[in-house]
């Protein structure tokens, strides 16, 4: 009995040995974890770059610790990055190996790191003090970091503008998607009113024949470079199925009155058309094989893809057929619409289209109506609104949040090829959405490269949670108003806003955003300019159409703009207050030659043809506007290449003096149209 | 030189009151002197005084609710550090759970002991009351004990459940959701059960601080009553019944 006391004994003395490693092993994992080891190596780093012995003692001085930054405006968020990213805001560690380098400059770097820490733009788990689970390497995890090249995806966050300055890639992608119509099937906020420019259907029986129909659904891109429809990768029974529908609709009664007058007018002149049409610019916005903006369809086989007397009454209105789109409307004679279908049936045919390709389509009854299931099943109604009333319902899933998604949550399906990531997937969803199974019903656009890039970071930039308070976008930036009633009408007539922007809305196309416009130009200039526009910068492409505006239209808009679009902090004579000798032309005139302005403006019969020409500057530019530019040409737009020179308010005066002086002999004035 | 300052210095304090106050009976190794020490301390007089070696080989209990005890004094010993460390609310339990693991020095030992040693007190929870069972120690006189231990059981279990929730991640909301949803099937007062147990109709931040008290407070307090009980009916009934015991039990004043 003694023996088994004894080792009962030694069983407790060698389990108690055992027990107490045991103990010891988690102080010592605690010990060594990883960011000490990476403090520890940020201090030699630092000490070996530092420039004086001061600086030194303080890297030697810093005390191991986990560091915070206190996100108060992000719901009391805490990021504990810069336990491991010390030298996020240290300069000396400019270019220093991961993950001890300087953050770059950025808008909000280094001024907002205190502020807005760094999972606000970056993503990623804040708390985390361990690599993997602060990057948010795994599957599961709630807050992965983004990609850098992704990165703007995190500007995004806060900035819901479509047009995000300093952030190009972003901005792009929000132009693509806006493009793409995604907004048509997909629901994302603050574009919950968006309509596609999709025309709507409710005469392609008379405008089009079945085969073109057929060969259209097939593939749009094939037929139209420039369309915007996406490839839905129909089957031949689909195909026939939806023609059949499509010419089974009836056609709005007074579109079918229109075009069956204008198919039985006289044919017109060929060769005044083609005179119409270029001196019209119909390609600052249309392509013609390939030429042009690219914005509008493709013309080059427009006879082949409409009846004539659709694409008559089209042209005098554009509107009445479709609503949405951005093309405006002219002020064409009744001849001169004539003469312009007339050109594009003698030049833009498709000449190896198969015979009766506008031919009509003999509907059969069952293969329309299985077609008008097709039509609500694919989602077609989303962007070609059939007139029933509006959708209710977005026919594809909500995109809100969808930059907060877990990769695990995420249904990759066949695309075992990926890496289990949100951006992997958002990336192959753009470019090939039918690849992950089947019956999926997202088309294929053919997103390439960069555009995807773009895309993944807009849509990454969707996150589930709100902008934070403090950085709503002040009260102060609210859009220009376009004006109601008769200005309005002919805004909308004209389409301005297809080509230029007016504060945060408009197109891309043109150079010369309109918010600020009254206090730019002088009224007569822009009265004479609206009826017969003329080139303003030589190396430009797209120049503004010729929409044979009257002089009352012009001067109604004129008046509109020197009334409504003006900014208060351009004075309407800069000279006011000022000495004398702030207006020395001559003066002036050497600061333009010396400064080289030369280079990109012609004056009188030389110069360079990248900026505005300035022979007749005086009769276009208000002096105060003249003025304000000099000061800083980016405050207007950012992407203005004319440099800052950084002039005093004396020589800012002194060349707006000498452009004033600056008018051009009748000679010399720009005539509108291409000769 | 040194040892017999050693010697005066050891003489010296066990002249102490403090020393005296602590070993009371000195250290002589007699069988009365050993009784008189477990006898007069407040700690170890639920104990017999004699036990025979017997009843401590492995073989016999499997020391099976000797380790279903440790685990309770582990886990009452890392769960007390844990609630320095936790909030019962919604916004912050899931965060402090992973504050563990980011920031508190050894923080997630102190977790994952709790987690296992809550695990390894179910599991020996039950293999005791198998043991127990197959030896026939639920018949008289310990039919009593047997009872009591049945509603330790089940206080274990109860803690246990109400600790799952704690975490507030999902396996803990469904696991929740799911337990509730049983308790609801209960006859006449089903619906009644759920609603007090949650706080309300639905898992949410009512039912969170329930739960926290419940595994805190009031389930241990219960259960360290029950506990005594149950000890001191196992020093009353005469020990640990043996495997061997097949006859009716006699009752051994001197078995423990």
């Amino acid at each position: 009995m003694k023996t088994d006391s004894l080792k009962l004994r030694r069983v407790l003395a060698i389990t108690s040995v055992i027990f107490l490693f045991a103990l010891a092993i988690s102080p010592a994992k605690n010990y060594f974890r990883e960011y000490r080891s990476i403090q520890e190596h940020f201090r030699k780093l630092g000490t070996s770059r530092a420039r004086s012995l001061k600086e030194a003692q303080a890297y030697q001085n810093h005390p191991v610790a986990i560091n915070q930054i206190w996100m108060r405006d992000f719901d009391n968020r805490v990021d504990r990055c810069t336990t491991c990213h010390q030298g996020v805001s240290d300069a000396t560690m400019a270019k220093a190996p991961e993950p001890h380098r300087q953050h770059p400059s950025t808008a909000h770097t280094p001024s907002d790191i205190e502020r807005m820490g760094c999972t606000s733009c970056h993503n990623g788990e804040g708390l985390a003090t361990v690599r993997a689970d602060a990057h948010g390497t795994t599957a599961d995890s709630a807050s992965p970091l983004t990609p850098l090249v992704n990165i703007e995806a995190g500007c995004g966050r806060c900035h819901t503008t479509d047009v995000v300055p300093q952030a190009a890639l972003l901005s792009r992608g929000r132009a693509l998607i806006t493009k793409a119509g995604c907004y048509a099937c997909h629901s994302v906020r603050g574009h919950e009113q968006f309509r596609s420019e999709a025309p709507p259907l409710n005469s392609i029986a008379v405008k089009t024949g079945g085969e073109w129909v057929r060969q259209w659904l097939k593939d749009p891109r094939a037929m139209d470079p420039n369309s915007t429809m996406p490839n839905f990768q129909l089957e031949p029974q689909q195909i026939e199925e939806l023609a059949n529908y499509l010419f089974s609709r009836p056609v709005k009664l007074e579109l079918a009155a229109a075009i069956a007058a204008a198919s039985a007018e006289a044919p017109g002149d060929a060769v005044n058309g083609k005179k119409v049409f270029s001196e019209s610019r119909c390609i600052s916005c249309h392509t013609v094989e390939g030429k042009g903006n690219g914005s509008a369809p493709e013309l080059s086989k427009v006879a082949s893809m409409a009846s004539r007397g659709w694409l008559l009454a089209f042209i005098r209105d554009p509107h009445a057929f479709s609503p949405e789109t951005r093309m405006p409307r002219y002020h064409f004679s009744d001849s001169e619409s004539r003469d312009l279908v007339a050109y594009f049936e003698s030049e833009f045919k498709d000449f190896g289209a198969p015979e009766g390709i506008l031919n009509p389509l003999h509907v059969n009854q069952t293969l329309a109506e299985k077609g008008a299931k097709a039509f609500r099943s694919l989602g077609c109604f989303s962007c070609h609104d059939p007139g029933q009333g509006t959708i209710k319902e977005k026919f594809g899933p909500d995109l809100n949040g969808l930059g907060d998604k877990r990769a695990a949550s995420l249904d990759f399906g066949r695309r075992i090829d990926l890496n289990r990531t949100l951006a992997a997937w958002t990336t192959a969803k753009l470019s090939d959405p039918r690849s992950f199974s089947a019956g999926l019903k997202m088309p294929t656009y053919g997103f390439k490269g960069d555009d995807t890039r773009a895309i993944v970071t807009a849509l990454l930039s969707l996150g589930s949670q709100p902008v934070p308070e403090a950085f709503h976008p002040s009260p102060g930036g609210t859009p220009t108003p376009i004006p109601g009633g008769a200005i309005g009408k002919l805004v909308q007539q004209y389409r301005c806003l297809s080509c230029h922007q007016i504060g945060t809305q408009g197109g891309d196309i043109s150079t010369a955003p309109l918010t600020f416009e009254g206090s730019k130009v002088k009224r007569d200039w822009l009265v004479n300019y609206l009826m017969v526009s003329f080139t303003i910068r030589p190396i430009l492409e797209e120049r503004m159409p010729i929409f044979r505006i009257p002089r009352d239209e012009a001067e109604k808009l004129a008046d509109a703009m020197t009334s409504f679009y003006v900014n208060p902090a351009i004075p309407e004579d800069p000279f006011a207050g000022r000495p004398a000798s702030d207006q020395n032309a001559a003066e002036g005139q050497r600061l333009f030659v010396s400064n080289g302005c030369r280079a990109c403006h012609i004056v009188g019969a030389s110069g360079g043809y990248y900026g505005p020409p300035l022979t007749d500057a005086s009769s276009r530019l208000k002096p105060g506007w003249t003025f304000k530019w000099l000061k800083g040409p980016q405050a207007w737009r950012a992407d203005v290449r004319c440099p800052n020179y950084g002039f005093t308010d004396t020589d800012a005066l002194r060349l707006t003096a000498y452009l004033e002086t600056l008018r051009a002999t009748s000679a010399q004035k720009p005539s509108g149209g291409k000769k | 030189m040194n040892t017999p300052s050693l010697d005066s210095l050891g003489l010296w304090l066990r002249g102490t009151s403090v020393y005296r106050s602590i070993v009371r009976h000195g250290s002589t190794e007699t069988n009365r002197n050993r009784s008189l020490i477990v006898f007069e301390n407040l700690f170890l007089h639920v104990h017999p005084v004699k036990v025979r070696e017997k009843t401590l080989r492995f073989k016999h209990t499997y020391w099976l609710g000797g380790i279903t005890i440790v685990c309770l004094v582990v886990l009452v010993a890392t769960g007390v550090p844990l609630m320095f460390y936790y909030h019962p609310s919604v916004p912050q339990a899931y965060q402090d759970m992973k504050e563990l693991k980011y920031v508190v020095d050894n923080g997630i030992f102190l977790r994952n002991l709790h987690r296992w040693g809550a695990h390894l007190m179910v599991f020996g929870a039950f293999l005791h009351m198998l043991r127990v069972f197959y030896h026939g120690a639920y018949q008289p006189p310990r039919q009593f004990n047997w009872v009591v231990g049945v509603f330790l059981l089940v206080l274990t279990l109860f803690l246990s459940y109400t600790g799952y929730l704690l975490p507030w991640d999902q396996l803990a909301f469904w696991g929740v959701s799911v337990g509730t949803n049983m308790a609801r099937e209960a006859p006449v007062i089903g619906d009644k059960l759920r609603f007090f147990l949650l706080g309300g109709n639905a898992v949410s931040e009512n039912a969170l601080l329930r739960f926290y008290v419940l595994h805190c407070v009031v389930l241990p307090v219960v259960l360290f009553m029950f506990l005594g009980v149950h000890i001191w009916r196992i020093r009353k009934d005469g020990g640990v019944k043996g495997p061997s015991e097949d006859a009716p039990d006699v009752f051994h004043e001197d078995e423990p």
